[in-house]
């Protein structure tokens, strides 16, 4: 049945509504990186510079830009595929296994996902140093594996529980090992929670700043949301360098994000649902 | 260093947000670097950690002394009798900087603004029209507590008395606070959540007519098209402003394997004709400073002036948290409470630090 | 179950397991003990207090507004961002044109880095450069400029509303994934039985998503609750303390003014007041199970 146009011009509005609500922030963004530096701000609030420019970006690109942008796509890339396939073992027997524990166990990962990051930077800090890995992307990638891993098994766990079983014992009674079960029907049918969960993880690790600012120590091991303070001063924000910076440290991620848009959405509807 | 072949200097610049939550990480966790800048303000605490080298001996043996430097500057550096660090950089709060066609606009003389009474008469008649007489600021930043500091000290108020117990709520204090408090009405909106930063942009847009700066904004300033100048803070009639002290200096860490070398590198920092091509805000070697300022800074005279007179904040260990409660109290200023009565409850706060 | 079976089970949870272990558990044990210890970074020999620092702490000027403010923000943020993403996601579920694109653009603000979407939000409110008072102030809402964030009476509100922008996004996507599962002919059906549309969203929708509304509120309570970078851009706890929040106080105890020990106590009591938090959650949704099941 067709909705009735009234019925309808209220939809679109509300739409309308929604995409205002979502994008004045952005729209500001965009203007502010657009403003070129002499032109100072107005008020009432201008929406738009009087001569818009590019120069913010051209500075904002600098070539330190680029090895941050190198460091961040290197560390979240391995968090990502990390995160995911030790999630993916342990989602796997949280849903599986019959053992006594599992309850219990389940509820130390949820647990473990509400310790302030604050309160225990320095001991991980004091780890971190002892094993040598200061100033590397594996002290980055330890840690940030380590906060993700309990939602990224809450997801997989969802999904993996949803998924029948018959199947998986079927093989089995064919005499498959448990291990290629895993491998060859498992994880192919787990792919929209596997896709939806990395996209999930990328997202926190592509914006983390306390582990990055603190495990590193040079310039040429930051990655991008600590690069982002170069523009914030003791007493002040260069406004301008700063917003552009932020469009280009946000376009990639939005890219991947629509490209995988689709596995997304079905993925996290999986593991959500069963909870 | 080319006197110096065999030290190699690794260097970490860190965005000031950050920078003591990132050395605080690095000092507890063991790591600490062999030198570091410290603000003024952690000094003490890093003396009573045992976190840094006492250099009282090695200043002296090299000839280092108060004398090079801006004696406020060295006096932040001297915690218990002992020598902690070398002055390295220093600036002022604040400089009245002012938007001078604003000013001839409302007929307003430069000059007067350096007195109380001038700054309040000149900030009414700078109001209005979508316009602002002064920017004032008390967000939860050191911002707040410098200038603020600066009346008080102008007014011949301190934060601490000599025996270390609280001032606050004495008359040259609570006189100087009720007078910030009354200047709030010529102040845009918002002063509560308010930084140094905001106003800058209020000023730079010419909403402003005058903000306080340390000399740090001129290079700002002179970016910019604004036709301005600066008076050295402000005072009761017949009284020189008297600022607050700001700055880093430089420390040797109790760890660092290589403390000569690390005091070979302090020295190199700090010298005459090193220090000034190594700051952002004065070199804090006074030789250095003249020419460095004469060179970068509008009105090098009366900056060193004002650097003369400033009084640095309280040296104490637990200086965070006590400046964490002026805040507190500047905010319940600004926020219209009876000042005495605020005064009296923050010192109560601040006596049972020690 | 047979014994190999157990041992493949262990030897699948052991990775993720261990790495819990030693990363997150093992420090937080530290943090746990660190607690009962007086210590700070000024007097760096921890000294065995037992409970005295929980005192401090409990009897501390500003302790009963934080837990208010943290019990405050996660309520109202996950509340309004599970309402609007709820919402949301039935407004993008119905196949007006457009859709594509709207549901792209209605994920934007959870992919923009939070300390950047929070300086952005900084500056919208600002008093005098921000748009929201100028807009505010052009359609004749506003008569004076609004300080938001500078007043304990609005600036809770402010952060809240900045934190479920940046964070209804998540809710709208799992809620839509979800809405996309509910079974066409049940929704039929009840059209059929002649139920109009908030009789077919209370009857039929969202019964069906409960699982996913349950679990959804779990997760962003957890996420709100230590959400550190907005408010601490936005105003750092204040004015005052109307917006200091666990997370800020234990940034501002531990690295502001350099007190561990302390930090270590908030950091601990601000755990059990989000579990708190979560079993209350879960033991309502339980109990409102349970009376289904009855019914």
């Amino acid at each position: 049945m067709r909705p009735s146009v009234p019925e309808r011009a209220a939809l679109a509005g509300l739409q309308l509504l929604l995409a205002a609500f979502v994008l004045l922030p952005f729209f500001w963004m965009v203007s502010v990186s657009l403003k070129p530096a002499t032109e100072p701000f107005a008020i009432p609030a201008r929406l738009w510079p009087e001569a818009p420019t590019l120069d913010n970006y051209v500075t904002a690109f600098r070539p330190e830009f680029r090895t941050y942008f190198v460091n961040s796509v290197i560390v979240s890339g391995a968090t990502v595929a990390i995160t995911v396939t030790l999630g993916l073992l342990a989602a796997y027997s949280f849903t599986r296994a019959r053992l006594v524990l599992i309850t219990a166990l389940m509820s130390l990962v949820v647990l473990a996902q509400m310790f302030p990051h604050a309160a225990i930077i320095i001991p991980i800090y004091r780890m971190m140093r002892g094993a040598g890995l200061l100033n590397t992307y594996a002290a980055l990638i330890i840690a940030y594996v380590s906060v993700t891993l309990p939602v990224a098994i809450w997801l997989l766990r969802g999904f993996l529980g949803k998924m029948p079983v018959a199947l998986e014992e079927a093989a089995t009674i064919d005499g498959a090992g448990r291990l290629r079960v895993f491998f060859e029907i498992v994880v192919p049918l787990a792919r929209p929670g596997i896709i939806a969960t990395a996209v999930y993880v990328l997202i926190v690790t592509w914006q983390e700043f306390l582990f990055a600012l603190s495990f590193t120590a040079t310039r040429e091991m930051r990655t991008l949301p600590v690069g982002l303070n170069d523009f914030v001063g003791q007493y002040g924000i260069r406004y301008g360098e700063l917003m552009a910076s932020s469009v280009m440290v946000s376009v990639p991620v939005i890219a991947v994000f629509f490209l995988l848009q689709r596995y997304f959405v079905a993925g996290l509807t999986a593991g959500a649902v069963k909870g | 260093m080319a006197e110096n072949p065999d030290i190699r200097v690794e260097v970490t610049t860190i965005p000031y947000p950050e920078y003591q939550q990132r050395l605080l990480t690095a000092v507890q966790g063991g790591n600490a670097p062999d030198v570091a800048t410290l603000d003024q303000i952690w000094v003490a605490a890093f003396a009573e950690a045992n976190a840094v080298v006492d250099l009282t001996d090695l200043a002296a043996q090299a000839g280092i002394g108060r004398a090079q430097f801006f004696g406020g500057a060295w006096d932040s550096a001297v915690f218990n009798g002992r020598l902690w660090g070398i002055p390295f950089n220093v600036d002022v709060w604040q400089f009245s900087f002012y938007n001078r066609a604003l000013f001839e606009a409302a007929g307003v003389d430069p000059a007067s603004i350096a007195t109380f009474g001038g700054l309040r008469a000149a900030a009414e008649r700078l109001t209005g029209d979508g316009r602002f007489g002064v920017g004032l600021f008390a967000h939860r930043g050191e911002d707040t507590v410098v200038v603020a500091n600066s009346f008080i000290f102008s007014n011949g108020g301190e934060v601490l008395d000599a025996e270390g117990k609280c001032a606050l709520n004495r008359p040259p204090a609570v006189e100087a606070m009720r007078y910030l408090q009354d200047l709030a009405r010529f102040a845009p909106a918002g002063i509560l959540n308010a930084s140094s930063g905001d106003m800058r942009e209020l000023f730079l847009n010419g909403t402003l007519a005058i903000e306080f700066w340390p000399a740090l904004e001129q290079p700002t300033l002179l970016k910019s098209n604004l036709d301005w100048d600066f008076v050295n803070g402000t005072a009761p009639e017949g009284r020189t402003p008297v600022g607050t002290f700001g700055g880093w200096n430089l420390a040797i860490f109790d760890s660092s394997p290589h403390r000569e070398a690390a005091w070979k590198f302090v020295r190199f920092m700090v010298r005459e004709d090193v220090n000034g091509d190594v700051v952002d805000l004065i070199p804090a070697n006074l030789k250095a400073a003249e020419a460095f300022l004469a060179a970068n800074r509008r009105g090098p005279e009366r900056i060193l002036q004002h650097l003369a007179n400033a009084h640095p904040r309280p040296l104490s260990p637990r200086y965070l948290e006590l400046s964490d409660l002026q805040v507190r109290l500047y905010q319940d200023i600004f926020s219209g409470a009876d000042v005495q009565a605020a005064a009296d409850a923050a010192c109560r706060d601040i006596d049972r630090l020690r | 179950m047979p014994r190999n079976d157990t041992l493949f089970h262990w030897l699948m949870l052991a990775p993720a397991l261990a790495i819990l272990g030693v990363m997150l558990y093992w420090p937080m044990l530290g943090t746990v003990i660190e607690s009962f210890h007086d210590s700070s970074f000024i007097r760096p020999q921890p000294r065995f207090v037992g409970f005295e620092v929980y005192e401090r702490v409990f009897g501390g000027r500003d302790f009963p507004h934080i837990v208010r403010n943290s019990v405050v923000w996660t309520v109202a943020v996950v509340l309004l961002q599970n309402l609007l993403g709820l919402l949301a996601a039935l407004l993008l579920n119905r196949g007006l044109p457009g859709q594509g694109m709207l549901r792209a653009i209605v994920l934007l603000p959870w992919v923009l880095p939070g300390v950047v979407a929070a300086i952005v939000w900084r500056f919208m409110y600002d008093p005098q450069l921000g748009l929201i008072n100028s807009l505010l102030l052009r359609v004749g809402v506003l008569e004076q400029t609004a300080a938001w964030l500078a007043d304990s009476s609005t600036a809770m509100a402010a952060a809240i509303f900045a934190a479920v922008w940046k964070g209804f996004p998540f809710s709208a996507l799992i809620y839509l994934a979800a809405l996309q599962s509910v079974e066409r002919e049940q929704i039929e059906a009840a059209t059929i039985d002649g139920a109009g549309p908030v009789r077919r969203l209370v009857d039929v929708t969202l019964p069906a998503i409960r699982g996913v509304i349950v679990v959804n509120i779990v997760l962003t309570t957890i996420l709100t609750f230590n959400y550190f970078d907005m408010i601490w851009v936005l105003t750092r706890g204040g004015p005052q303390s109307a917006t200091h929040i666990f997370p800020t106080k234990i940034y501002e105890v531990g690295f502001g003014q350099f007190r561990f020990g302390e930090a270590a106590t908030y950091g601990v009591v601000s755990i059990l007041v989000l579990a708190v938090l979560v079993a209350f959650y879960l033991l309502a949704t339980r109990s409102t199970a349970a009376r289904r099941r009855t019914a």
